[in-house]
């Protein structure tokens, strides 16, 4: 491993970075759509995504679906599974809280609901699929090579649908009067419930959305990366910490915060080594000693 | 006037001391009437779940929710350790020094996580437990991600030398009740007052004259101290610790401590909450594979329908009727708002 820098090496870095980082993007949009939305700090999303590369498994490699078809397809299920864990756990938590139930109390019990929902889910993708490595044939195995820089086209490709995806979330969030609503519920669900809309299905269709773009997240990567059940809990850490950086409730943040961890992360780990995740991680903290908010959210409730 | 329960402090009636000394006796008579040292071993373990669940509570009773003890836990067990072992000190001379090294570290660091309230603060405490893990992992004298083995058991005291699993039980138990007669006498006192009006409401605290940061970062270090002293304990009894033993899931398991046990009931609730996640998870080892997946489910029954805890339920048992399946169907189902009945 060379240590020092080519500008072949670079690039390929900053390919990586950017692969890694719109992963982490897509999930963190997942997330936040579900946390602002819904108000659950959602511990499951690291296990929508890893059961979202499963189900790319199965589409792709087991029934020879079209790649797109079976990327949709894993985005679809997953909504579904989003959409029914809403009905059955949330819908009924949500219940369960009156007018006087504290903020930390409603904060806490929709988060160990969803951290009950990752233990049956991470279980059962685990006995459903079985504890070894899977990996899909990637459908890009094509590598471009400029002068002496070599990037794998399934990154690029990577990229150009986290991109895709990212573009019409825009457009459905702002350019759609649902995804107005969805905005507006993440804003005050009371005074949507004011308007005469029924924020019920509201609630279930942010769930499903976010999770919908968690198995998006999964059904991308799935040919680049191996398919084990311990994934989700691997990548849920640094989904969190991109939240953080980003800030809660800032797309831009969001995007700005993925693109930065993917970068510290790739460069990181090709001169750092292993202790590159620990120096990313204090780095967060001392970003946020100056930034309590994030880097481009308002500040915290 | 009908205080709410939340801001009621528990009166210690006649009949609570005798229910409470029957315990004591019952805790302290246990161990004889127990052969297996694996029982032993489950028991001293779900001791020192209780006291990691009630720094949870600590910090809930003040409407933080913190996934961080796993952190702090770490931070005392990895620097009584290295007292102990690359000092040469006594264990009685590194407890109090790990506690104070404890508590300036949780004053450093809660003096930033605590200014972010609600979601940003519990996603920080989470991440900086796994940064405490990577950072363990990463220093070669703490042993990397083998751990460090042969930890001494502590100093004898008198003829007791804590090698027997019934002697470090009676230690644990001591230190226990301590650390459960310190955090009553928190709770029934202006301190406690104030956490709870802070967790009622902050803007309504602060309009009363509470210093919302102030407190909160009061509650932070105490918690974080106590976490650190159950480390201490910890790393002492098992003799062995390892990076991957504080990792960030550990935390989650503290806090289902205090929702099984019981969010209302600070101390209580914890401990019973410790003893049966101790116990139960053993027990369905039997199934195999099926075990997360079992308690997984018996979360959610709990958080569905129980939403008190054990100790909630059964101070308030829920009426059950076919009446009640119905409304809930209907509020299901149809959407419709709670009957005015129920």
């Amino acid at each position: 491993m060379a240590k020092n820098m080519s500008p072949g090496l670079f690039i390929q870095l900053i390919v990586n970075a950017l692969t890694i980082g719109s992963i982490y993007i897509l999930m963190v949009l997942g997330l936040d759509i579900i946390l602002r939305g819904t108000k659950i700090l959602n511990f499951a999303h690291g296990q929508l995504y890893a059961l979202g590369a499963y189900i790319m498994f199965l589409f792709f490699q087991t029934l020879k679906l079209d790649f797109t078809l079976s990327l949709i397809l894993s985005g679809v299920a997953l909504a579904l599974v989003g959409a029914l864990s809403y009905l059955g756990v949330f819908a009924i938590l949500n219940r369960r809280f009156t007018v006087s139930s504290t903020f930390s109390y409603r904060l806490l019990l929709s988060a160990m609901a969803s951290v009950g929902l990752m233990m049956i889910l991470q279980q059962g993708t685990l006995l459903c699929f079985g504890t070894q490595e899977l990996g899909i044939l990637s459908p890009f195995p094509q590598i471009l090579e400029v002068g002496d820089t070599r990037i794998s086209l399934s990154r690029l490709v990577i990229i150009f649908l986290s991109v895709a995806i990212c573009i019409i979330l825009y457009l459905m969030m702002y350019r759609t009067s649902f995804g107005k609503l969805l905005r507006a519920v993440s804003y005050d669900p009371e005074a949507v419930t004011l308007q005469g809309v029924n924020t019920f299905w509201i609630f279930v269709a942010c769930f499903a959305l976010g999770s919908g773009l968690a198995g998006l997240a999964g059904g991308i990567i799935a040919p680049l990366f191996s398919i084990t059940p311990s994934m989700g809990q691997n990548i849920i850490f640094i989904t969190f910490l991109v939240l953080l950086v980003g800030g809660i409730g800032s797309y831009r943040g969001t995007i700005a915060g993925g693109l930065l961890i993917g970068l510290l992360l790739s460069f990181g780990f090709q001169f750092l080594g292993s202790a590159a995740e620990l120096i990313v991680f204090m780095l967060v903290i001392v970003i946020l000693i100056f930034r309590p908010g994030g880097l481009l959210g308002e500040a915290a409730e | 006037m009908k205080l709410p329960n939340s801001l009621k402090t528990d009166r210690v009636t006649r009949y609570k001391w005798i229910a409470i000394i029957i315990v004591l006796i019952a805790l302290i008579v246990l161990p004889l009437c127990i052969e297996s040292n694996y029982i032993k071993h489950l028991l001293i373990m779900a001791c020192i779940g209780a006291i990691l669940g009630m720094t949870f509570s600590l910090l809930f009773s003040s409407g933080l929710i913190t996934l961080g003890a796993a952190a702090f836990y770490a931070v005392g067990a990895y620097s009584s350790t290295v007292l102990v072992m690359n000092a040469g000190l006594s264990f009685w001379a590194a407890l109090p020094l790990t506690l104070v090294f404890t508590a300036i570290l949780a004053l450093g660091f809660g003096a930033v996580f605590v200014r972010n309230a609600g979601v940003a603060f519990v996603i920080i405490t989470l991440i900086f437990a796994q940064v405490v893990v990577l950072a363990a992992a990463q220093a070669d004298f703490l042993g990397g991600w083998g751990g460090i083995m042969g930890i001494p058991r502590p100093n004898p005291v008198g003829t007791v030398n804590f090698a027997a699993k019934t002697d470090y039980y009676y230690l644990i138990l001591a230190m226990l009740l301590l650390v459960v007669l310190i955090y009553n006498a928190l709770y029934s006192s202006r301190i406690g007052r104030a956490w709870r009006a802070i967790k009622l409401s902050p803007k309504l605290a602060g309009t009363l004259g509470i210093n919302e940061y102030r407190y909160r970062l009061l509650a932070f270090v105490i918690g974080s101290t106590t976490a650190a002293l159950a480390g201490c304990f910890y790393a002492h009894y098992s003799q062995n610790i390892t990076p991957g033993a504080f990792g960030g899931w550990l935390s989650i398991y503290v806090q289902l401590y205090a929702v099984l046990g019981g969010l209302e009931f600070y101390i209580l609730g914890p401990a019973i909450g410790a003893v049966v996640m101790t116990f139960v998870p053993e027990y369905l080892r039997i199934v195999k594979e099926w075990e997360p997946i079992i308690t997984g489910v018996i979360l959610l029954v709990v958080i569905l329908f129980f939403p008190g805890g054990i100790l909630g339920t059964l101070k308030n048992p829920p009426a059950l009727s076919l009446n009640k399946f119905h409304s809930l169907y209907n509020r299901l189902v149809t959407g419709k708002k709670r009957d005015s009945n129920s």
